[in-house]
């Protein structure tokens, strides 16, 4: 009999299903960092505003990089449903802290991805991951740095004016 | 679509339905209810996950006369199911023994390939 499914698709059901899911991280941290870059403008921190617009960017490109993959090996890629999107925040502290929670959300479920992959033998879409995985390593550390700003320039007087302009100069450099 | 018969190749079955393959035409028939209907792959699948998505435990636990029957009108086909709970009870079942049957020529693929091409020589 001829193997149809195989066919149509060369990525395995569950696989499908856990990128499709991953679609919709990263489309929802694109949607949250978007609402963090609107909040920062709006209270007056143009450099986090400029950031937090450039990761929203980002994010989505990841999205689509994901989307695209889907699609690519024969796969279904679903367009996702973005719901509960924080608009708002206790303070500019809590933004970066919130951040860092969703790059480390992130990592998390790319690491399930790359553990589902080592359990259907999937190594094609485990490469493809690889990428996001790097990624990850930088996403973390830029987001923890900023947040030691705080402590390191501190919050008083000018501070906050100070950690903003700050913000665009933190970089990741692996070597 | 049309498919001759003698095309069709029977992927599981139960009591109450089947679902069969035509390899000529690459396209699933999902026979139930007393109706034969064609779907390409990729509508069959989503078919198939509707079906799975079904909350079994909720239409029985909801009191209200439109829990009695769920509706599904798949894309690109004439069929309509409407289905009491024993419907998506049957209906289930087919579906989960063919996404079996459905995988089942992949993964012997996959073990025959892995396994060695060359004969063991012992001793």
């Amino acid at each position: 009999m001829k193997d149809l499914l195989r066919l149509k698709t060369s990525l395995n059901e569950e696989i499908e299903k856990i990128l499709n899911d991953q679609v919709k991280v990263e489309a929802h941290s694109s949607a949250i960092y978007l609402a963090m870059s609107s909040w920062c403008d709006d209270q007056g921190f143009d450099f986090s505003a400029g950031y937090f617009a450039k990761q929203a960017e980002e994010e989505r490109g990841h999205m689509l990089k994901l989307f695209n993959y889907i699609n690519d090996r024969g796969g279904k890629a679903i367009s996702p449903e973005i719901i509960n999107v924080p608009n708002d925040f206790e303070s500019f502290r809590s933004v970066f802290e919130t951040a860092l929670e969703q790059e480390m959300h992130v990592t998390a479920q790319f690491n399930n991805i790359a553990e589902k992959c080592f359990k259907v033998k999937d190594f094609v879409t485990f490469q493809f991951i690889q990428w996001f995985l790097a990624e990850q390593i930088e996403e973390e550390y830029v987001a923890r740095r900023i947040l030691e700003m705080f402590d390191v320039i501190g919050e008083e007087g000018t501070g906050r004016w100070e950690i903003d302009k700050h913000i665009p100069k933190v970089t990741y450099n692996a070597e | 679509m049309l498919c001759g018969f003698a095309s069709l190749e029977e992927v599981f079955r139960t009591e109450f339905g089947a679902v069969l393959q035509c390899s000529n035409k690459n396209c699933y028939w999902l026979e139930f209810a007393g109706d034969c209907t064609p779907f390409k792959v990729t509508d069959f699948l989503h078919l198939r996950r509707k079906i799975e998505e079904i909350n079994l435990s909720e239409l029985l636990f909801d009191p209200s006369p439109r829990a009695d029957f769920t509706i599904i009108m798949p894309f690109r086909s004439q069929r309509c199911f409407v289905l009491s709970v024993s419907d998506v009870l049957n209906l289930k079942e087919l579906m989960q023994g063919a996404k079996f049957m459905m995988e089942l020529p992949g993964i012997i693929k996959d073990c025959l390939k892995a396994a060695p091409t060359s004969p063991l020589i012992i001793g």
